[in-house]
Order: C-alpha cells, then structure tokens, then sequence
C-alpha cells in the first residue's frame, strides 16, 4: 500500500527568497537565482553548508543550469537534481524536495525556480500526430476559448471575467517581488490591447523572468542548527495527477485541477471551507473562476458572484491569489510554482505585510502545465 | 477532387462519411479494445486504455460548437491575425480544435458547423486546400 506525504515524518518550510520577476533585462539567470536563494537562506537562518540537496527547477533555460549557479555559494558537493515540469516545474520539484526530506534521505533541502524568456518547442510536436490548426492555439487562444464555454454555461459577461485581473493587479500593485506592480481599474483592463476572444494584455499573464526559492526541512534537521518552529510552515498535503481522458475534453485543466485538488484536500483533512488563502494558476482571468468552482471554494457557476462579493479579496473568506497572481505578479514559469510557496509561507506566518490575509492558518498552492500536469500543495500554519 | 490538392491530407479527405457525404471527412480512429474514438488517427496506442489494435475510422464533418474567439495576436509564420478559432464537438464523439470561416463574425455555442475546404498556402507558396468549419447550411 501506498503512503502519502502526512504518513510520513513532518516536513516544514523554514525560508522563502525572491529575485523580483521582471521583463526580460541583462541580469545572468544566476543573479537572479543566487538573489533568491540567499534571500532564503537568510530567512531560515541557515548556513549554505546544512542543506543536503537541492531542486532546480526551470522549464527554459538550457541544460543542467544547476551547479553553474549554485557552485557561488560554495560547492558543498550536494546532489542537484533539475525538475522540468512545464508551467508546474517548480511545484514538481517542491514536491520532490519534500518526499526527500519526509522519507528522511535528507533533513534540509532547497528548492529553486529560475527561467529567463528563451523560445522552446514542445516536444508534443515531435510525436507526428497531425492536428487541424494547432499552430494556430496559442495559450491565450486555448483559454480564450474556455472563457467562451464558460460564459455561455454561466451567463458571465466579459466584465465579469476582467474583475479577476481587478483584483490581482490590486494585489499585485502591493508586492514588491510582482512584474506588475500597478492596480488597474475595469476600463483600463477592457481597454487594453485585444488578444484573443474576450482577453485584453492586462488579462493575460506577462512573459518575465525571476526566481524563487525555499528551503524544506524536517524538525532533526532544525534540531542539528539550533533552529525551533517559530516561523515554521508544516506541508500538510502533496498531490501530482495528470491528464485523463476526460467527457468534456475541452475542460481537461479544471477536471484536472478537481481531482488533484481533492486528494489533496482529502489528504491534508480539510475541506474547501478551511483554506484561508489559495494561490493558483491564473494565467487567464478565466482560469480563476474555473479552479476556484473546481476546487470547491464555491459552486458551479458561483464564481463570478463570489468573485463580486469579495469573497477571494484580501479580507474576504479566501483570499485568492494575494500575490497578484500569475497575472499581476507574473510567471517566469521555473519560479512560479516555487513563488506560490513563498506567498503562502508569508501569509501563514503572518508575515505578508499589507497583503496580509487575517488569521490565515490553511493555504493551498495550485498549478497546471502544459502535457498536462496538475500539482497540489496544502500548507499549515503551527 | 483531388486529394492531392489537400493541404494535410492525413487529417481530412475531400469526400464525405456516409453520414455527411457533402462535407469532407475528417481521417480519425477507433480502438477495438474500448471502443474509444478520436482524431487524429494514431497508432502509437489508445489514450483511454493503452490498447494497441486502432484502426483508421472516418469521421463525419459535421458538430456542434462548444466556443469560439477571435485571435487578434498571432506570432507564428503563415498565418495573419485576426482570424477566428473554434472548437467543435464532432457527431462522432471526438472535440477538434479549428479555424472558423464564418466571415468575421463569432458564432455562438450551441451552433451546427460542418467541413468546408478553403484555398490555403504550403510551406513554399503553393496553392493548396485546408479544412474549416463554417456553419451548417440548413437543409
């Protein structure tokens, strides 16, 4: 019989590091990775030499990126793994980072995401299955398509649908690591450059580059350092799923995020009603308003209205996406799975400054990637 | 017509299924192990069950529409913005993701489409015919 993360020994976040995610500039990927993960180390209060390993995710950056940054902090000589995982790299290799330090094959580990902007193909394109017009698909057309589906099962306008960037780009504008970092009113958002069905640019996540790091460890590990649990986050829950075959196909992203959100959930012993905070893959507006109903943070079709009650502000029932979300704070793709566990840890230790979510105790990390992939992560304050 | 003429002839073929003979087919699947049907035709393996006995089955042209939109960015060679995107849940079972000819205009969900074949271009300029969807013509 399988086990699951929380049948093993206890694993905490202990230390969250950010470079900015920023349009595209000169800095090296290793500015920005060494910026993050030394940002984390301080944070923990641990030296370089007590991690045991490290987890480098990144989806495009060439090969084995790894060392060539890491070794400027000392070449302690710890295995380095890199994780591509599509836009989920980084909460592949969270994950993974965790299952190491559970299983007790380490006690500290690190995980980072870095990326810079570079074209790279999809290997889906080589298995020489024809397709009518995929080239034709850009992201923003695939989910401009389920905005559509969803507007026609729902009733929701456009408007409807742009309160999401509303809120995230308010978010945003008050995060000092976010590429967006300016709150935009409805008719800036709508007014903005048109990209594919009802979707404007502010709708749509920016391309950038950043990184992200956190280090996980167990309680022998902090032990050994002379470290206590103060500022400890546990990780109550880890789920990876991918795709199936699903009756609607179309929506393969939310039967995806359904499922795996529900293991999760089911796994960490909570219900949909306990999460105070959610940070997910908003990369579209229209994904929100997709995952929030599929995980069951409302019902079907209750989104928009929620959405229009405040219900996931900052302050209100769950606050979601207090970062900015993909759409305001950005997704450099390698680091976004990563930035996700960084914005949960702050907001659990009560450490997120204004965008500080009240009380908040349960938070849930969401990501989809292209295949697809769908992980889950639920965190617990102490 | 001649298939020659077609822009990707293993998708589609310019003569209609029994069910749709005025539409051109579109070239899908079947696994005889689950009955699982699907487009394009592959024989890698089933998606729904792993099994390896698929056979060629042709798809009629003709579904319903599940969404459309308007794409006014578009990066990629060969092909200018705006144009319309649709996808189309086939009579026979499979959802396809395709360019819409419905003169600029968005249809809605809900609405009957069928295959049509449009002038087009290959790699190198030469003349060729891609399918679309356009509205159903009413009988």
């Amino acid at each position: 019989m399988t086990v699951t993360l929380n049948d093993l020994r206890p694993v905490y976040v202990v230390g969250v590091g950010f470079h900015r995610y920023q349009f595209l500039s000169d800095t090296p990927y290793v500015d920005l990775g060494l910026t993050a993960v030394r940002a984390a180390l301080a944070d923990a209060g641990l030296p370089w030499p007590a991690v045991d390993s490290a987890y480098f995710a990144k989806a495009l950056l060439p090969m084995a990126p790894g060392r060539a940054m890491l070794r400027h902090l000392g070449a302690t000589g710890l295995p380095i793994v890199h994780v591509e995982n599509a836009s989920a790299s980084g909460s592949a290799a969270f994950r993974h980072a965790c299952l190491e330090v559970a299983a007790g094959l380490a006690e500290i580990s690190l995980v980072v995401g870095v990326d810079k902007p570079m074209q790279v193909g999809r290997a889906e394109s080589l298995a020489r299955i024809g397709s009518l017009a995929d080239d034709a698909i850009a992201p923003f057309t695939h989910f401009a398509l389920l905005a559509d589906a969803y507007a026609h099962r729902t009733g929701a306008t456009v408007e409807d649908i742009a309160l999401v960037a509303v809120k995230n780009h308010g978010n945003g504008s008050k995060n000092p690591f976010a590429q967006h970092q300016k709150a935009r009113s409805l008719d800036e958002i709508l007014g903005g450059k048109k990209i594919a069905g009802c979707f404007t640019s502010l709708q749509c996540t920016p391309i950038g580059e950043g990184a992200a790091a956190v280090i996980v460890a167990s309680e022998e590990g902090l032990r050994r350092q002379g470290i206590g649990l103060d500022r400890a986050v546990r990780v109550a829950a880890s789920a990876g799923r991918s795709q199936r075959v699903y009756r609607d196909a179309t929506r393969y992203d939310a039967m995806l995020t359904q499922e795996t959100a529900g293991i999760a959930l089911s796994e960490a012993q909570i219900s949909p009603d306990d999460l105070d905070v959610v940070e997910l893959h908003d990369a579209f507006t229209v994904e929100e308003v997709e995952y929030v109903e599929a995980m069951g943070l409302c019902p079907d079709g209750q989104a928009v209205p929620r959405l229009k009650d405040g219900e996931f502000d900052i302050g209100g029932r769950c606050a979601v996406s207090p970062s900015g979300g993909l759409i305001a704070m950005g997704h450099p793709i390698g680091p976004t799975g990563v930035g996700q566990i960084g914005e949960i840890t702050r907001q659990l230790r009560g450490e997120a400054g204004v965008r500080q979510q009240t009380g908040a105790r349960s938070g849930l990390a969401h990501m989809v990637g292209v295949g697809a992939v769908c992980y889950v992560h639920i965190l617990q304050a102490l | 017509m001649d298939d020659g003429t077609l822009l990707k002839p293993a998708l589609y073929q310019a003569e209609g299924s029994a069910a749709a003979p005025d539409r051109p087919a579109l070239l899908g699947g079947v696994c005889a192990t689950c009955g699982y049907v699907f487009f394009p035709m592959q024989r890698y393996g089933c998606e729904r069950c792993g099994g390896i006995d698929l056979h060629p089955r042709t798809l009629s042209g003709a579904g319903t529409l599940l969404a459309a939109a308007r794409v006014h960015l578009h990066a990629g060679k060969g092909r200018e913005a705006p144009f319309t995107m649709g996808a189309v849940a086939l009579d026979d079972g499979p959802i396809v993701r395709t360019l819409i000819d419905n003169g600029g205009e968005v249809p809605q969900p809900g609405l009957r489409m069928a295959t049509a074949l449009a002038p087009a271009v290959d790699a190198e300029g030469g003349p060729r015919l891609d399918l679309r969807f356009v509205r159903e013509a009413r009988p």
